[in-house]
């Protein structure tokens, strides 16, 4: 299991969140506090930037989803970014591609 | 030694010393042991005291008339030490003619306790006849203190040594209840064993990843009326105890559903609106993947209905040795939308084919640094064993998720629906 | 346990006369089989003789101990019930000394057909002085005898074993009364002495029916005359002998006078 390291800037849009590491069973909370520790303003949009991303299991894509709920509920948007394949195959699996706005890197507008 | 300056003693003078010395040792016996620092005692062989020192009087607080010829030895004691005198010291004492530092307490006239060390030695006659007894007694009161000391440490740490064992054993009985209720409440999340279906071969299999946190993998298989049978597979998201409630809130959820309306497109929706209202909408999503399923067994063959949120497809090993994929296009995560699209097909079984349900433990499991062993590889594999019965399949399945060892991390849910290949029409000569 | 050799377990012994009437002595609290040295010879002329010792005591086998057994003196009856079953014994006479005797009642009541008559040395039905009933102890004298066996424990172990190793005099008798006493583990001894002292066995005594020989001593600071009589009393089919004797235990200070009475008994019930 690769620790998990979150790293946040500011962008234009909204807030940008780096992940590096796994997303997974014990670690993926640490995701779900992040963000609730941002004060998302309506309009914003929250970027999820997965290119450091290892494995991702329910727990991660959980914590993914709670993001949303969290932005949703704050007016703001988000997007996920840099999603590698095997990840991007299980959203698409379970029908996430289609919940998530998916950009190919962080700084796509 | 001499001290600088000191002329050296006189011859004369050290004639001085020697009568001091002399004098010291006139000290007469007698005056020994009376004054001696110990007690003396010496008693007939029944314990009766004959002749006891002053030292010891003195000790006692008694009188010499009110114990020579009244007294037994015993009778110094506290009771709890003329109870030990009688039943370890005498009778050892008479076995063997000596005994050395006993420990007992005597009882003085004031009425305190005096702890003592006592040995006696038993006086013979010329025939080796017993005559008396000789006992010195020595004060024994910092010797005890630190014996109790030592005593009480002991008792302590013996004390601490049963309480860590009590609490290690303790440790271990909640461990062994707690694996119990794991049991019994993994047992609940998933049918014991599935009900036959006319016209239809079921085999199943899970395989849990780790016995003390519960999967999130679950299955189930029961009639919708005389001629349809409903079924589903699936995996809710995380481990333990949360996990566990999903999943059984998503069973019974499912299994009222289908009863209302038996289409699988309605219970995977009435499933999702229950998990978001119940989660999603509180900031806390919890989902699932599921297959939902309807099969009628008929005389030809039977007719599958699936539907399908967000759960990895279903596979059908045909009879002519083809496997197929069902893909359910647009079906989602069930529980994460307040309207959720589920994906459906149809399908038919003809004798000698069978439908594969499982969860994404099979295909996530590690096969190498990285690798994963997916569907292709699945797909593969079913291929090699084309047709199979549903027992077949399973067992085949086991097998390759026993050879993953360590690399199954997951929980694992394999469900098999087939219909028996037509018999062979010979007939047995009667 | 169920698979021990009950002879090994309890260290019997056998002598005297093979083709003879059966005795069997019982040691009490705080010795063992030793206890019955002085008187074993003359028995031996005209009876068959079997020592044991009490599991916790002696030469017994340490690992056959259970607390829970022998905290209570049905668990004592059950040695000797298993040692007469072992060996086939068939009216037996009993002899038991101070708590024993106790312990004998108990199993003549279990196998009757086993034990033909007690001999209680020194008995006492109950050491505890109850309303109207003067045992001549209380529960606080008892609790300094625990205390005196404790503090014991020091002095046996480090001052006690050497003395006893070495006894130029008598060597034969060191070596068993090292094992005797230095082996007694303080925890042994403790469920003993509470089970010898505490126990209120005088309902057990109107079940005895055997022909019964009560030996007292007229000066025993454990079980006082009062006892005796009351034994005596409680037992129609005794005789009470009174020992011209000091202390608890006659068959060492008395030894001749205590086998003579044990033999003029045996000599009329046979």
């Amino acid at each position: 299991m690769t620790p998990l390291n979150i790293t946040r800037r500011d962008a234009a849009a909204g807030p940008v969140l780096h992940v590096a590491g796994d997303l997974v069973y014990g670690q993926a909370a640490a995701l779900r506090r992040e963000v609730e520790r941002l004060d998302l303003g309506a309009g914003q949009c929250l970027v999820i930037d997965l290119s450091g991303l290892g494995i991702c299991d329910s727990t991660g894509i959980t914590a993914l989803l709670a993001a949303r709920l969290h932005a949703h509920a704050a007016g703001a948007g988000i997007a996920l970014a840099a999603v590698p394949a095997g990840t991007l195959n299980v959203l698409t699996i379970v029908g996430l591609d289609r919940v998530f706005p998916i950009r190919a890197d962080a700084d796509t507008a | 030694m001499r001290r600088l300056g000191e002329e050296p003693a006189p011859s004369g003078a050290g004639g001085g010393a020697n009568a001091a010395f002399t004098s010291l040792l006139e000290d007469s016996a007698e005056e020994l042991y009376e004054s001696a620092p110990c007690g003396y005692l010496s008693t007939l062989m029944d314990g009766t005291i004959a002749k006891i020192n002053d030292t010891l009087l003195e000790w006692l607080g008694l009188e010499r008339t009110a114990v020579v010829g009244r007294r037994r030895f015993a009778d110094l004691l506290t009771v709890g030490g003329k109870l030990y005198h009688e039943t370890h010291f005498a009778p050892l004492l008479r076995m063997q003619g000596e005994l050395r530092g006993i420990a007992l307490e005597l009882k003085t006239q004031a009425g305190a306790r005096l702890p003592v060390l006592v040995s006696s030695v038993v006086k013979r006659g010329g025939q080796g006849e017993p005559l008396l007894i000789r006992t010195t007694v020595f004060d024994a009161a910092d010797r005890r203190a630190y014996e109790e000391e030592l005593l009480r440490r002991r008792r302590e740490a013996e004390q601490a040594r049963a309480e860590a064992e009590r609490a290690r054993r303790e440790a271990e009985a909640d461990r062994a209840r707690l694996a119990d209720a794991l049991a019994v409440l993994q047992r609940s999340l998933v049918p014991d064993s599935l009900p036959d279906v006319p016209g239809l071969e079921t085999a199943v299999h899970y395989h849990t990843a780790s016995a003390d946190r519960l999967g999130g993998d679950f299955y189930d298989l029961f009639p919708l009326d005389g001629e349809r049978w409903a079924f589903f597979l699936g995996d809710v998201c995380g481990k333990g105890p949360e996990a566990a409630s999903l999943t059984s809130l998503t069973r019974y959820t499912l299994r009222a559903a289908a009863l209302h309306d038996p289409a699988p497109e309605a219970a995977l929706t009435t499933l999702n609106a229950v998990l978001y209202e119940r989660y999603a909408v509180g900031g806390d999503p919890r989902y699932c993947t599921a297959i939902f399923g309807v099969v009628e067994p008929g005389p030809a063959g039977a007719t599958v209905h699936l539907a399908s949120g967000g759960h990895p497809p279903a596979m059908v090993l045909r009879a002519d040795g083809g496997v197929e994929l069902l893909p359910t296009p647009g079906g989602l995560l069930v529980g994460v939308l307040p309207d959720a699209p589920v994906g459906s097909v149809r399908t038919t079984l003809a004798p000698g084919e069978t439908l594969l349900l499982y969860t994404d433990g099979l295909t996530e499991a590690r096969t190498g640094p990285g690798d994963r062993y997916g569907e292709d590889a699945l797909r593969a594999f079913a291929a090699g064993r084309a047709p199979a019965s549903p027992q077949q399949l399973i067992t085949a399945l086991t097998g390759l998720l026993d050879g993953f060892g360590d690399g199954l991390d997951d929980d694992t849910a394999l469900l098999a629906l087939g219909v028996p290949a037509a018999r062979p029409t010979t007939e047995l000569p009667r | 346990m169920t698979n021990m050799d009950i002879r090994s377990r309890n260290n019997v012994t056998i002598t005297g006369l093979a083709d003879a009437p059966t005795v069997i002595l019982a040691h009490g609290f705080g010795c063992d089989q030793n206890m019955w040295r002085l008187i074993v010879p003359a028995l031996e002329e005209r009876y068959r003789v079997v020592l044991f010792d009490y599991v916790g005591a002696g030469g017994s086998e340490p690992s056959a101990w259970d607390p829970e057994r022998y905290s209570s003196l049905e668990g004592y009856a059950r040695d000797v019930v298993e040692v007469c079953e072992e060996l086939d014994l068939k009216e037996a006479a009993f002899v038991g000394h101070s708590v024993s005797a106790m312990v004998g009642v108990l199993a003549a009541r279990t196998v009757p057909e086993r034990i033909g008559a007690l001999v209680m040395v020194a008995p006492s039905p109950c050491y505890l002085d109850d309303d109207g009933y003067r045992g001549g102890f209380s529960a606080a004298d008892i609790d300094e005898l625990l205390e005196s066996l404790e503090s014991n424990y020091l002095g046996w172990s480090s001052a006690m074993a050497p003395v006893i190793m070495g006894n130029p005099d008598r060597p034969e008798l060191g070596r068993e009364l090292t094992n005797s006493f230095c082996a007694t583990d303080p925890d042994v001894a403790r469920v003993f002495a509470r089970t010898t002292f505490l126990t209120d066995s005088r309902a057990d005594l109107a079940d005895v029916t055997v022909p019964t020989l009560v030996l007292e001593c007229t000066e025993d600071v454990i079980a006082p005359r009062e006892v005796g009589a009351y034994v005596h009393a409680a037992i129609p089919s005794s005789r009470l002998v009174t020992l011209e004797a000091t202390g608890h235990c006659p068959q060492l200070s008395a030894p001749e006078a205590t086998a003579e009475a044990i033999l003029d008994f045996l000599a009329a019930w046979h």
